[in-house]
């Protein structure tokens, strides 16, 4: 993979002449750098959550090679990275996933496509209201229906905020994400400092397991690394597009080391009980540093939400009120509130997700969760891959600042394993055969199809109703103009 | 190709409507930003600015550090200045290509929406 992006050159715009960057050769007021790029991106993917996945994932492999595991996943993240990247250079846009979808296959696939992938923002949302909630009921040491109550004031807080259009600041979710980091490698390290023992089976995944199991292993890899490749839909706000591609990389890097010495240090020092409960990480802190430890990890998981639910519900929002406005959704997910805010989509995916992660707070079922993230995370790599692929052949002269080498071999061999992942993710939980996940996805696939294939013509055509009964303001050209240079003509001449 | 003129009248219609529009300025309370205007077509710049929940007048050329970069045709923006296009439509379409941040874009599309459809 390389970076081919061309030097711009300065630009004059109008009187004065400004530094050379991407857009257009004018610099913005205010641009994100590198660093809040990575932190982006590492904070999306480095939900809650991940501290469940990693805990799940140390049951397929041998006692303390996970990291193996993950280092494998990590690797076919890096594929997935070319693809996001090469795909982010062509459109820089954060509508850049309708686009490339739609030149690559018809519209309607991409937007079946889209609204499905979008549940992994409602599934992520859920899972952390409902990690964050147990892991706060444990530490408070209440009973374990308070935490439906945690839940809820969490998902209401978030939904108050959005709705307020309140917005964590660049800075301040630069210092969340690496104090989240931070604080998890200090943990991991200590507790396997402090367990005297040494490490089981570090270069040894397959020890009593069989190849599939380290095949599912990755499989729930792959889902630590996701939701990375989020920080595409800021392209248009980055001081340099290059930004975008090296944030996600160095991100990449970020969460190997961490993810992998979390579930290196959990499978060290945690029994089976403690590694499939709802809070690992809680006891990973105790392992650590006892009660102190515990209490760290709870405010640590806390600070994970506060970029899930930051980016989640910014970004899902978003989404739909731009597909609203765009005319694919009903008009009613577009109004806004006083404060610009697209309120439907908000209140309903806060709905949404507080009825997700109650049902998963009753059922215990947050395995099965973690499962149906994985899956659609390779799907959507999957498709990542395949919409690269057919780019290419379509729009062989759109420019490329960033390529991925060897597509033809890469882009077939990302298809092909993320088809396989996501498959391997979505039928098996907690190491068992579980068709669950699986159904679940295709239960959403089938209601995006739906809409799509029967809903969607209907809202098409009411709009364009509206818009014939409306009629057009621009009032007509009373004088020709000259087609060369879209002057009007001097009067006489 | 529209000429900078049809822009402006254009954009005089929209800053009049916009500027009266009471829920608009609630909407914009606070949000004072700096617009530049690109037209890919007739290689020109124009800036408006949102200053103390006014729109101001549109000014030929690019003038101060903007927040928001919006670049399409001549067409494209005298359209959406008059409300006959939906700038969302053409954004999804990669036909207008913006750059600032997704809080400030969100705003100037709700200018645009609410002005036009007061939704």
């Amino acid at each position: 993979m390389t970076d081919r992006r061309a030097d711009t050159g300065g630009h004059a715009v109008g009187e004065q002449s400004v530094p050379a960057t991407h857009h257009g050769g004018e610099e913005l007021r205010r641009a994100l750098g590198l660093r809040t790029v990575v932190s982006t991106s590492t904070g999306l993917a480095f939900a809650a959550v991940e501290y469940l996945a990693a805990a799940g994932l140390v049951v397929y492999v041998a006692g303390d090679s996970a990291w193996i595991a993950i280092g494998v996943a990590g690797l076919l993240a890096l594929l997935a990275w070319g693809f996001f990247g090469e795909l982010n250079a062509m459109f820089p846009t954060a509508a850049a996933i309708r686009l490339y979808m739609k030149r690559s296959m018809n519209d309607r696939s991409a937007l079946t496509i889209t609204f499905t992938y979008m549940t992994t923002i409602v599934l992520v949302i859920a899972a952390d209201a409902f990690i964050v909630g147990t892991a706060l009921t444990h530490a408070f040491s209440e009973p374990s229906w308070v935490a439906a109550l945690w839940i809820l004031g969490l998902l209401g807080a978030a939904v108050a905020s959005n709705l307020r259009g309140v917005r964590i600041a660049g800075g301040l979710q630069d210092v969340a994400t690496y104090l989240v980091l931070a604080a998890t490698l200090v943990v991991g390290v200590a507790a396997l400092a402090k367990s005297h023992h040494a490490l089981r089976f570090p270069l040894s995944p397959l020890h009593g397991h069989s190849p599939a199991s380290f095949i599912e292993a990755v499989a729930l890899g792959v889902f630590l690394f996701s939701a990375f490749e989020w920080v595409t839909t800021s392209a248009e706000e980055v001081r340099h597009p290059a930004h975008i591609h090296r944030g996600m990389l160095i991100a990449i890097g970020a969460l190997f080391v961490v993810t992998s010495l979390v579930a290196t240090s959990m499978s060290h020092v945690l029994d089976h009980q403690q590694l499939k409960s709802a809070y690992p990480q809680l006891l990973l802190g105790r392992a650590a540093f006892g009660q102190a430890g515990l209490w760290l990890m709870a405010v640590v998981t806390a600070m994970t939400a506060l970029n899930t639910f930051n980016g989640g519900f910014i970004t899902a929002s978003r989404f739909v009120y731009g597909t609203a406005r765009e005319g694919s959704l009903p008009r009613q997910l577009a109004a806004l509130n006083d404060r610009a805010v697209p309120w439907v989509p908000v209140v309903g995916l806060g709905a949404l997700s507080l009825a997700v992660a109650l049902v998963v707070a009753l059922t215990h079922s947050w395995q099965v969760l973690v499962a149906v993230g994985a899956g659609l995370e390779a799907m959507i790599y999957a498709v990542a891959a395949l919409c690269t692929l057919r780019l290419r052949r379509r729009a062989p002269e759109h420019p490329r600042p960033f390529r991925v080498r060897g597509i033809a071999v890469l882009g077939v061999a990302g298809l092909v394993i993320f088809s396989v992942l996501a498959l391997v993710a979505s039928l098996s939980v907690d190491g068992s055969f579980n068709p669950a996940p699986l159904i679940i996805i295709a239960v959403c696939a089938a209601i995006s199809a739906s809409y799509v294939l029967f809903v969607l013509p209907k809202v098409q055509a009411a709009e364009a109703r509206r818009r014939a009964a409306t009629g057009r303001r621009r009032p007509p050209r009373a004088v020709p103009v000259d087609p060369g240079t879209g002057d009007v003509p001097p009067a006489g001449a | 190709m529209a000429s900078a003129e049809e822009i402006a009248d254009a954009y005089a219609d929209w800053r009049a409507r916009s500027n009266g529009n009471e829920r608009l300025r609630k909407m914009v309370r606070g949000w004072n930003r700096i617009v530049h205007l690109h037209t890919t077509d007739t290689d020109e710049s124009f800036t408006l600015s949102v200053l103390d929940q006014e729109l101001s007048a549109l000014t030929r050329g690019g003038v101060g550090q903007p927040d928001l970069i919006v670049t399409g045709s001549s067409e494209d923006f005298c359209d959406m200045f008059w409300g006959d296009l939906n700038p969302s439509e053409k954004y999804m379409s990669g036909e207008i290509k913006l750059a600032g941040s997704g809080e400030d874009v969100m705003r100037l599309d709700a200018i645009s929406m609410v002005a036009f459809l007061d939704q």
